[in-house]
């Protein structure tokens, strides 16, 4: 009976060790115990910060300079990036959820419908950061979260096969399909398409410049979500283009992501379109490239989208004061939005640590582009968006119907599954 | 026990009539050579020198057919192999295998400090082999009460254990997590973010189709062995613990094996316990390394997957020798 | 002492383990009987004393219902281990136990879902959806200044002291709108105290975050000047708010337009013109959800294709992987047979490695132009392996056999070890031929073993959605067909586009309610089946 009683004590140690951390910790959201008075700060909770492992290095140094300066210890919790939306969602109600994540623009529709992200007073900071981060992580004319890099792709061109940049999309194709009639490449234009899902993403700036966007855009400059745009004209005229490119081989669904790096690093197309992530394969590989803005295929700018990670604070987080410190005054520095330009090679959204960053060539070019851009739609609506605008692509580049038809009939799919 | 036969080919036949003379290729070769001598006085070997189609009428085509499997099962894995050696490697990008052999992958997956690899792969041994030891434990314990005891409730009960595990469990993750932080209250030990109540999660799937495996194997096991024992003054424990598990050995082999394998290979209620990266599991913590569309990075990936593959490859070499000779082991000795 | 009659419940066996045909020692015997009850009160005593602590917390913490049944758990697994005989439930219990708290749970839980409207939209309490809709309604007063600011405290009494754009400080509480106040300032012009009130420092602040994070000090008597609130304790700004929350009526009310948004029954607030306010929150709803399952057209149009696809799938894939399986498993039985483990080492691997990243290569050798199949096996043929209706099938199926069929192999080894060799050799001695040696009597004694777990492959395959989802997403779809199921949807997948893919998200409470039919689906299957095989039979 001695192991029982021993273990018994231990576990009661523990316990009761839980018990009063918890006691400690429950009050200080309740309006009671305010009147302790500011003699005595105890502050016993911490805050707790999911980051994606990338993130998770620099963010450690920041958090013990938080803890050190503001008396705060900063819990890392690593999780793996894509899940975080989701856990959060249904880890927030609980009570049990996190007080910052780290994430991406485009999920911020579906934290705000789901009432578990707070907004995020940025205060006059918020003119230090790249207008186009700030306007991304604002829903429906409230700003949520911090902004920390903005990517977006480019074309990347192989010098030494494409020695000019194209002027237009005709232009680049006239000059890949000769360069593959000489035999200097083997693709007049590589861009990775998924078998089933083609990639709106990476089309869209074709699309865009034929004035299409996906939703219209309200006089202040947000998404309206209830009303498409994609079907105007200019998506007509695009879905057409799309079959005269895919039967004349520029697009092709078999080319998948990985295939598309794999042939342009071995040399085997002078253009790429592609975001900075393919930049350190490409530049490994020993291939002289150089980056362009996109160039137009229907007349107006090819615009990409833009995408924006940042941090935002829980709605049911117990500690949103000190929170918003630790995001503006820690993450939205210079030196920490330097740090996570380098550790993830995305350009930072602070102006400063941008321009910093623009020493570096290809930051700069990307950023031109960029400059151009808007930010990817970060209504909820879109999860119904993609799937119906991917596999419509698909099909109408491999040649299956008529392109406006099933440009019309995909318009009419999202549309009704938009309004239920 | 003799040997009723005295010529070589009666002993091929007693071999083969009885198991427990014939014992098995595991045990085989802990055995010396076997020799039979004949009635002259000559001792010949047992196993002569055949020609080759009786060979390959024998065992040769088994070697055809295990060539062929071989080629089917490690095809694929060769472009996961091949990915690893090569540091820019992509998955399929390319049809050109092992076109660069380089280890630097498989040497930085130890270096990268927000990335334990060596934790991980240890934190998922622990959590295999005590996950595989208590489903075995627990799954034995009542595959035993099914074959052989009869209550009211067997056959529901049977039919419990499969119809549970067919609910599909769209929001398991969800309910899994309320149910671990209401326990991480009373019990931080076994709360959210710790090994030990992923175990205990775990530990909730010891009765299901595993139970069916070893009940079916319990009933073919006579109970008169059990009647014996039992007048012998065996209590129902001693009976349990010191006899039948010997006997159904194999089963229990197996079992732990699919137990540990699903063990480590888990990733969704792990990812959900688990959120330190030095408690994490391989499943877990490899999956950071491609979960990121724009940061993806196959090679080091692959490695890891390929190291990850060697400890399930290794406890099935060692459990074989349980699962295909258990069966005489377990009753010569 | 005999164990040798035949039956075919009751195979051939041999003779049992010598130590028990010897005359046992009544001592050890009593001194293992001791031992065992030792380890056994041992035991107990831990499980009671873990049992007692967790209640005694649960009482402390008031949570009455789940004490009752912590204290109702515990006794009856008192009298199980106490009280002579019981012997199934002694050896029942512990796994019970475990799969009572982490699956039936888990099942409940997905079940009582279904009667709920949770999904997006719907994710929490209402208190929390009105908490959110307060707090996105308030918005910074465009171009307003910022004020910088020291909280300060009275008796328990919390409030802003400011410092306007202009340098002038100001003071005001909840209560009382901005004042002009004579404070000290600090060398940059910041007011930081006031007579009779105390200053906070930043840890008193984060002592009181949540009061302070919530102050709103109005700017003046008209509440549509708006009100200074504070995310940092170091600075405030103006904010007006277009709702405002009405406790009494319990509605919203937009002070622009002077629309009202009331509690409309569905679980949010919402206008006369139909508009909701986000979040709303999780409602209980009954059977909407099983009635929006059975009335949705985009479930029913492809229904009857996907149906038979989900049973062919399923089925095809536990034939294909049982017989390559078990035809390995005997293969590889054999005795004589050199390196043997090599091969069955070999061919465990498909299961070590991690079943999305082997979907991934396939995708890859699958590929139309580029994969290893046409390009290198075929010499550059063009074959749409996954976009071809009928390919794609096979494709899915091939792929799973490659996956499963480890799983089937390690099985049909362990079970053929319960079958004694004699048997079927004594039948080849009587001129029987060894396929219908296998056939008439160990395929029947194998399959009493391992049908059950044939019947849940059957229902995991059911289910199977990973694989489809890896690998074609249930395309290739017929795009011109308007129908939103490709060629290889199965139920589940159809469900999870339908459930996950429309309106408003992820709507779970109808992904639960369709759960709930396809598990009556297979568990009708698995029972019908089950009475086929002699898997329940009673025995000996």
């Amino acid at each position: 009976m001695k192991v029982t009683s021993r273990s018994f004590t231990i576990t009661g140690a523990l316990a009761m060790s839980a018990i009063v951390l918890a006691g400690c910790a429950a009050p200080a959201s309740e309006p009671g115990t305010g009147g302790s008075g500011p003699e005595e700060p105890q502050f016993e909770g911490s805050l707790t910060v999911w980051v994606d492992s990338d993130r998770a290095g620099v963010l450690e140094d920041v958090a013990a300079a938080f803890e050190d300066e503001r008396g705060v210890s900063v819990e890392l919790i690593t999780k793996e990036f894509g899940a975080i939306r989701d856990d959060f969602i249904t880890q927030a109600p609980t009570g049990n959820g996190p007080d910052i994540i780290v994430g991406a623009h485009d999920w911020l529709g579906k934290l705000v419908q789901n009432g578990v992200v707070a907004p995020l007073e940025l205060g006059d900071a918020a003119a230090d950061f790249q207008q186009v981060a700030v306007t991304a992580m604002s829903y429906e004319g409230q700003t949520y979260g911090l902004p920390y890099s903005v990517e977006n792709i480019a074309l990347v061109r192989n010098v030494d096969i494409a020695p000019e940049a194209p002027a237009t999309f005709d232009d680049l194709i006239a000059a890949g399909q000769a360069a593959v009639a000489e035999g200097a490449a083997e693709y007049p234009f590589l861009v990775g398409l998924d078998p089933a899902a083609a990639d709106p993403y990476h089309l869209y700036p074709l699309q865009a410049s034929f004035g299409a966007p996906v939703f219209e855009i309200t006089a202040d400059g947000t998404y309206d979500p209830t009303t498409l745009a994609l079907g105007n004209e200019g998506g007509e005229a695009f879905a057409v283009k799309l079959r005269e490119w895919g039967q004349a081989g520029i697009l092709n669904t078999n080319i998948s992501g990985d295939i598309a790096r794999e042939e342009f690093v071995a040399g085997k197309s002078g253009y790429f379109l592609t975001g900075p992530w393919n930049i350190p394969a490409i530049s490994e590989g020993g291939i002289n490239y150089a980056i362009d803005p996109i160039p137009s295929a229907g007349g107006e700018t090819a615009t990409p989208f833009v995408g924006v990670q940042g941090f935002f604070i829980s709605s049911e987080s117990e500690n949103q004061l000190a929170a918003n410190e630790f995001l503006v005054n820690y993450i939205g520095t210079d030196e920490v939005q330097t740090a996570l330009y380098e550790v993830g090679g995305r350009a930072p959204a602070l102006l400063s640590a941008f321009e910093a960053a623009q020493s570096d060539a290809d930051v700069a070019a990307f950023g031109a582009v960029g400059a151009e851009g808007v930010p990817m739609p970060n209504v909820p609506a879109m999860d119904v968006v993609w799937s119906d605008w991917g596999s419509t692509e698909v099909a109408i580049i491999n040649g299956q119907g008529d392109p406006v038809e099933l440009w019309r009939a995909m318009v009419e799919s999202i549309q009704s599954k938009i309004t239920g | 026990m003799t040997n009723p036969f005295n010529t070589q080919q009666g002993a091929e036949i007693g071999e083969r009539l009885n198991p427990l003379v014939a014992g098995s290729g595991a045990t085989d070769r802990s055995r010396a050579p076997r020799t039979v001598q004949i009635a002259d006085g000559r001792v010949l070997p047992t196993r002569r020198r055949r020609s080759f189609p009786r060979w390959f009428a024998d065992t040769g085509w088994r070697h055809l057919i295990g060539v062929v499997m071989l080629v089917f099962a490690s095809f694929p894995l060769l472009y996961v192999l091949s990915a690893s050696l090569n540091p820019t490697g992509t998955l399929v990008g390319s049809n050109e295998l092992f076109r660069v052999i380089d280890f630097s992958n498989y040497i930085e997956l130890f270096q990268r400090p927000q990335q334990p690899y060596a934790a991980w792969f240890l934190n998922s041994l622990v959590i295999g082999l005590v996950t595989a030891a208590g489903t075995v434990f627990l799954g034995a314990l009542a595959a035993y009460a099914f074959s052989r005891l009869r209550f009211t409730g067997r056959r529901v009960g049977l039919l419990t254990l499969l119809l549970v595990q067919m609910f599909p469990q769209l929001l398991g993750v969800v309910a899994i997590f309320l149910l671990m932080s209401g326990i991480g209250e009373i019990f931080p030990q076994v709360g959210l973010g710790t090994q030990s109540g992923l175990i205990l999660v775990y530990l909730g799937g010891a009765l299901g189709v595993n139970t069916y495996l070893m009940y079916g194997f319990f009933n073919t096991i006579p109970v008169s062995i059990d009647e014996a024992a039992k007048l012998d003054g065996a209590s129902h424990a001693q009976i349990f613990f010191g006899i039948v598990l010997r006997l159904v050995a194999p089963i229990l082999a197996v079992v732990g094996l699919l137990s540990f394998i699903g063990t480590f290979s888990e990733f969704v209620i792990a990812s959900i316990m688990l959120t330190d990266p030095q408690t994490q599991t391989l499943a877990v913590g490899l999956f950071q390394f491609v979960s990121q569309e724009t940061s993806r990075n196959w090679a080091i990936f692959s490695a890891g997957a390929v190291l990850a593959a060697i400890p399930v490859m290794a406890l099935f070499l060692y459990l074989q020798k349980y699962i295909i000779g258990g069966l005489t082991a377990g009753s010569v000795k | 002492m005999s164990n040798t009659i035949p039956g075919a419940q009751q195979p051939l066996l041999a003779p049992p383990p010598a130590q028990l045909s010897g005359p046992r020692t009544a001592t050890r015997s009593h001194a293992q009987t001791v031992r065992g009850l030792l380890i056994k009160i041992a035991l107990l005593g831990v499980v009671n004393a873990i049992a007692v602590f967790a209640m005694f917390i649960l009482v402390m913490r008031e949570s009455w219902l789940i004490f009752a049944i912590a204290a109702v758990v515990t006794v009856i697994i008192n009298v199980i281990y106490l009280r002579p005989g019981w012997l199934p439930a002694k050896y029942l219990a512990p796994g019970v136990f475990f799969l009572a708290v982490f699956q039936i749970f888990v099942v409940g839980y997905s079940g009582y879902i279904a009667f709920t409207n949770y999904g997006d939209g719907h994710n929490s309490t209402k208190e929390s959806a009105i908490e959110s809709i307060i707090a996105n309604s308030l918005t910074r007063v465009p171009d307003s200044p910022t004020y910088r600011l020291t909280v300060v405290e009275q008796f328990g009494t919390f409030g802003f002291l400011v410092t306007d754009p202009d340098g002038q400080a100001l003071l005001g509480t909840p209560d009382q709108p901005l004042e002009e106040v004579d404070a000290e300032e600090d060398s940059t012009g910041k007011a930081v105290s006031v007579g009779g009130w105390t200053s906070l420092g930043f840890g008193d602040l984060l002592a009181n975050q949540g009061v302070v994070i919530d102050l709103s000090v109005p700017l003046s008597d008209d509440p549509n000047d708006g009100a200074l609130r504070t995310p940092d304790g170091s600075s405030a700004y103006v904010y007006t708010s277009d709702l405002v929350y009405d406790e009494a009526s319990d509605s919203f009310i937009d002070t622009t337009g002077g629309e009202v948004y009331v509690d409309g029954g569905d679980g949010a607030f919402v206008n006369d013109a139909g508009r909701e306010l986000q979040p709303g929150w999780k409602i209980d709803v009954g059977f909407e959800n099983f009635q929006r399952a059975f009335t949705n057209d985009d479930i029913r149009g492809p229904l009857l294709s996907v149906t038979l696809w989900t049973f062919a799938f399923a089925i095809l894939s536990v034939a294909s992987t049982f017989v390559l399986g078990l035809f390995l498993a005997i293969v590889f039985n054999a005795p004589h047979m050199r390196g043997k483990k090599i091969y069955r080492v070999i061919m465990v691997l498909p299961y070590a490695f991690p079943g999305f990243l082997s979907a991934l290569v396939f995708l890859g050798l699958f590929n139309q132009q580029f994969g290893f199949f046409n390009q290198v096996l075929l010499g550059g043929a063009s074959i749409p392996w996954l976009t071809d209706p009928w390919l794609a099938k096979f494709s899915i199926l091939f792929v799973n056999l490659w996956l499963g069929f480890p799983y089937m192999f390690l099985i049909c080894t362990g079970a053929l070890q319960s079958i004694p060799e004699e048997l079927s050799e004594a039948a080849t001695v009587d001129g029987a031929k060894p396929f219908a040696v296998f056939r008439l009597i160990k395929f029947p004694l194998l399959l009493v073993s391992v049908a059950p777990l044939l019947i849940s492959s059957f229902a995991f395959n059911f289910n199977n959605f990973n694989l489809i989802y890896m690998l074609t997403g249930g395309g290739p779809r017929d795009i011109e067909a308007g129908v939103d199921a490709g060629a290889t949807d199965i139920l589940i997948t159809l469900v999870y586009k339908v459930a996950f893919g429309e309106g408003t998200g992820r709507d779970y409470g109808l992904a639960s309610a369709f759960a709930i039919l396809i598990f009556l689906i297979v568990a009708t299957v698995s029972i019908v089946s089950f009475r086929q095989t002699k898997a329940l039979e009673e025995l000996n």
